[in-house]
């Protein structure tokens, strides 16, 4: 009975899907008040995702980003987050992809790329990425970024619609550079 | 929540009804409109993962608002079962019902639909243009393939073939120029170019491909070109007609010229209109095919959770109509049965307050007026029964008293029911009859007196009861051994349509009175007689004194005296002799003789001797003509005739009227003489039959007693009465026959 009920509410509520995509190992570099971000994500381009690329349709990575305060004894404490859509759309007549970033839904730039493993590289290398600016924290406080990708979503069941995410990556703890 | 309120709401749902069904056909109607418009919908709108979720928990919504009016109803319905309120079991199998016959179908069409869906989707995509489709792709994509490995070779061989120019050296670009112009004509493109990093150097063109300049790659090109050293492209030549197809091929930058970049050679060609267009046609279809491949499921699940949402609606509206029917149905119900419930507990105040249109509403108005009608009927009842209580407490004590009175009256009064039962004999009467109580009540009045002593009793009540329970008899009664006179009174008791349900019998026992009665009358006789014979006696003193007197004196007028003297004295023995005469035939008078009489002859006969006797008296003779065979005594019935019609006439004054008249009445002849005379004082009447009373100061008094002795003789009774106007009437009963 149990059993069913918890099938039931997952039937219901569940809207998210574990991706096999995963963030690889993120880095941090400061440049001045501001945060790059690196990472790769890994085994996105799996058949689902590559067919809906080579269909044609505008697909998208969203990436979600958290700046968080690191605490021993408690919870995180989220202080900022954002945005990072790498949006990409095939051309088949011309045989090139149309790539385009925006962070917090501004676009940042736009690019054509020709072959497969570019395109590939183009969405899920993401490199010295400035994301948030530490301006104006404690020294003294640890923070961590946190990042999770979104791929799109599917059914289950044929009807229920749910998000495929991978898990929550985090960074390694630095400092800001600010006030001491 | 009480049944009042709930009917309240019952009211408020059923104003809020019109207006619910209304919004629901509105949204029935703009869903359909959507399902329909949804068919000119691109796909990918249709497929929108925003969409899809929106419409997910639309659904999610719609199951959870449906899930919780059927549960919260159910829930409902099973608690008010099991407390066992009145009309739940109704209502929870018109609400299973409603509901079944709602879920089922809905929920059948909808399994139906998807899998038509289902089934119309999995066969759409497994259609043969699959396979069509992706050959043409590939074949047009072999071809451009092809052309652009051509290209790819000739840039190749280009780019070898200008290595060994110095491109910064303007001298060298007409030597370029020629090679390159060579190399076109010899490896058939139609155009080649050379770039020095982003930088053009040199290009040239095939005239005849209308081509008025060597076309500009694309930036992403010339950059793929040199970090790849090859690159390929499909561009849009200027004019927009055809497709241009470029390879590229570069070479490592020369020592010293990294920041002016490789040597780029792009070769192209620019395909046939036609032929692009359709190249072009062909990959836009493959790709649109793709498309519906990849959001097959989307698709599918937008439709199906379109679906979902319809048959939610659907559902929520069916399953919600039907509680609300079914309320609507039990609600009136539960109200008339809790309405019985509280009417069988006494409260017949309570009113069902329900407002409907059909039959209910009949049911409920007359089970209202039902109510209204008990509730009258009672306190009806109850005013009636209080004033049966407060009537039986008087009646009690009238009982009480009446028996008191009784127990204390001289008079015996004996109370007898319709059927001749005695029901009440009082103590008075059964001293009278010198009988015991339980020898006398209950028992039939003709075995209660049965005893040859008290026959005339019961045969005078007998004589009562057949003349209608009213009016009296003396009757003479030997009670232990004594003779007693009883004046007997009946009374009949009628019921409220006058039928006859008894009667009481008032006995007065009359002896002493009668004695008394006797012994008066005696003494007045007494004195009559002493009087009447004093009379005479006086005159004959006289004439005997008159004669003594005349004789002493030697009176010669003795001789007259004597003469005078006899006839004085002879005729007041001659009075005296008729007197007694007359006592001696009353003393005498016979037995009377019945015999067949003709009475209308009798009567005329008697009638026609006072006739014309008294100026301005009429006396007139009304006889039954049936009545000629009467069994009487006729000479003593003419006597008593004579003697009240000679009362009669000398009592009235002119004008004034004498009748008499003859009849027979309930078994018996009865014969009246009335009179419009000066009428009989009361104090008169009651010794008006007593020998020697008169009141006339002359007669001897005999007249009357002579007439009821007549008539007793004959089993007969007299009575005298006032007669209307004025005047007196003398009834004569005699027994027929």
């Amino acid at each position: 009975m149990r059993a069913k009920l918890a099938l039931l509410c997952f039937f219901l509520f569940a809207s998210r899907a574990l991706a096999d995509a995963k963030i690889s190992e993120i880095k941090i570099g400061l440049d001045g008040d501001r945060v790059l971000t690196s990472f790769v994500l890994r085994n996105a381009f799996d058949r689902r995702f590559s067919e809906r690329v080579d269909s044609g349709l505008p697909t998208s990575i969203l990436y979600r980003f958290e700046l968080a305060r690191d605490r021993k004894r408690w919870w995180d404490q989220k202080l900022r987050d954002a945005t990072f859509e790498v949006v990409v759309t095939y051309d088949a007549v011309a045989r090139s992809y149309s790539v385009h970033y925006k962070l917090d839904d501004k676009l940042i730039e736009s690019r054509t790329v020709r072959e497969r493993k570019a395109l590939e590289e183009a969405m899920t290398h993401i490199e010295s990425l400035p994301v948030f600016s530490v301006a104006g924290l404690p020294r003294e406080w640890r923070l961590l970024v946190k990042v999770e990708a979104e791929l799109g979503s599917r059914t289950v069941l044929s009807l229920i619609p749910v998000t495929i995410n991978t898990d929550w990556r985090e960074s390694p703890k630095f400092r800001p550079p600010g006030i001491p | 929540m009480g049944l009042r309120t709930k009917l309240a709401r019952h009211r408020k749902d059923s104003r809020v009804i019109g207006g619910g069904l209304v919004l629901l056909l509105l949204a029935a109607t703009a869903l359909f409109y959507l399902v329909q418009r949804g068919r000119d919908l691109p796909t990918a709108l249709v497929t929108n993962r925003v969409l899809l979720f929106v419409l997910w928990y639309a659904n999610v919504v719609l199951i959870l608002v449906v899930l919780f009016v059927l549960l919260r109803n159910l829930i409902k319905l099973l608690v008010e079962r099991r407390h066992r309120v009145l009309g739940s079991t109704f209502k929870f199998k018109l609400v299973a019902t409603y509901i079944g016959l709602s879920l089922i179908p809905v929920l059948l069409l909808f399994a139906i639909a998807t899998e038509l869906l289902q089934g119309s989707m999995d066969r759409w995509f497994n259609t043969p243009v699959a396979p069509v489709l992706e050959r043409g792709n590939a074949v047009a994509q072999a071809l451009y393939d092809e052309i652009q490995h051509r290209h790819q070779l000739a840039a190749a061989r280009v780019l070898r073939e200008v290595q060994e120019i110095d491109l910064r050296d303007p001298r060298q670009l007409p030597l370029l120029n020629r090679r390159i112009q060579a190399l076109r004509g010899e490896l058939d493109v139609d155009f080649l170019e050379v770039y020095e990093g982003r930088d053009f150097v040199q290009a040239v063109v095939d005239p005849q491909t209308g081509l008025a300049n060597p076309p500009d790659p694309d930036r992403s090109f010339l950059e793929a070109a040199a970090k790849d050293g090859r690159a390929a492209a499909v561009q849009t030549p200027p004019g927009g007609r055809g497709s241009l197809l470029l390879s590229g091929a570069s070479s490592p930058p020369a020592p010293g010229t990294a920041e002016v970049g490789p040597v780029i050679v792009v070769a192209g060609s620019l395909l046939d209109p036609v032929l692009a267009e359709q190249r072009e046609t062909l990959v836009e279809d493959y790709q649109t095919y793709r498309q519906l491949v990849v959001q097959k499921d989307d698709l599918r699940a937008s439709h199906l959770l379109l679906f979902l949402m319809v048959t939610m609606v659907i559902l929520l509206a069916s399953s919600w109509t039907g509680l609300y029917l079914a309320r609507r149905v039990t609600l009136p119900i539960q109200a008339l049965a809790e309405g019985t419930r509280r009417i069988s507990g006494g409260d017949l105040s309570h009113r069902v307050d329900v407002e409907a249109d059909d039959e209910l509403g009949v049911l409920v108005d007359s089970f209202n007026r039902m109510t209204q009608e008990l509730a009258s009927s009672k306190a009806l009842l109850e005013r009636s029964n209080q004033e049966l209580v407060t009537s039986n407490e008087r009646l009690a004590a009238e009982r009480a008293l009446i028996a008191a009175v009784l127990q204390n009256v001289a008079a015996g009064v004996v109370s007898i029911d319709s059927e001749g039962r005695i029901f009440t004999c009082n103590g008075a009467a059964l001293d009278m009859l010198r009988q015991r109580e339980p020898d006398v009540v209950g028992r039939h009045f003709e075995e209660a007196w049965a005893d040859p002593d008290r026959a005339r009793l019961a045969a005078a009540v007998r004589e009562l009861a057949r003349s209608g329970g009213q009016g009296g008899r003396e009757v003479h009664l030997t009670v232990g051994g004594e003779w007693k006179t009883f004046d007997l009174k009946g009374t009949a008791l009628r019921d409220a349509e006058g039928k006859i349900q008894g009667g009481v019998l008032v006995i007065e026992d009359l002896t002493e009175l009668i004695k008394a009665q006797q012994l008066a009358a005696w003494n007045e006789a007494a004195r009559r007689i002493a009087h009447e014979i004093k009379n005479p006696l006086t005159p004959i003193r006289l004439s005997a004194e008159r004669l003594l007197r005349k004789s002493r004196q030697g009176d010669p007028g003795l001789a007259k005296a004597i003469e005078e003297a006899e006839e004085t004295i002879v005729r007041e023995v001659v009075t005296l002799q008729g007197m007694v005469d007359e006592f001696s035939r009353y003393a005498r008078m016979p037995r009377p003789r019945p015999a067949p009489v003709d009475l209308p002859k009798l009567v005329g006969e008697t009638v026609h001797l006072y006739r014309d006797l008294k100026p301005g008296v009429a006396v007139e003779g009304e006889v039954d003509p049936k009545l000629t065979a009467v069994w009487i005594d006729g000479e003593q019935i003419k006597r008593a005739l004579i003697n009240l019609l000679d009362n009669a006439v000398e009592a009235t004054e002119a004008p004034g009227r004498v009748t008499v008249g003859a009849h027979p009445v309930n078994g018996h002849l009865e014969i009246q003489v009335a009179d419009t005379g000066r009428g009989i004082p009361p104090a008169s009447k009651e010794k008006l039959f007593l020998p020697y009373f008169s009141t006339k100061g002359r007669g001897t008094g005999l007249g009357l007693s002579i007439v009821h002795r007549i008539v007793t003789d004959h089993q007969g009774e007299i009575r005298v009465e006032d007669n209307a106007p004025q005047g007196t009437v003398f009834t004569v009963e005699l027994p027929m026959g």
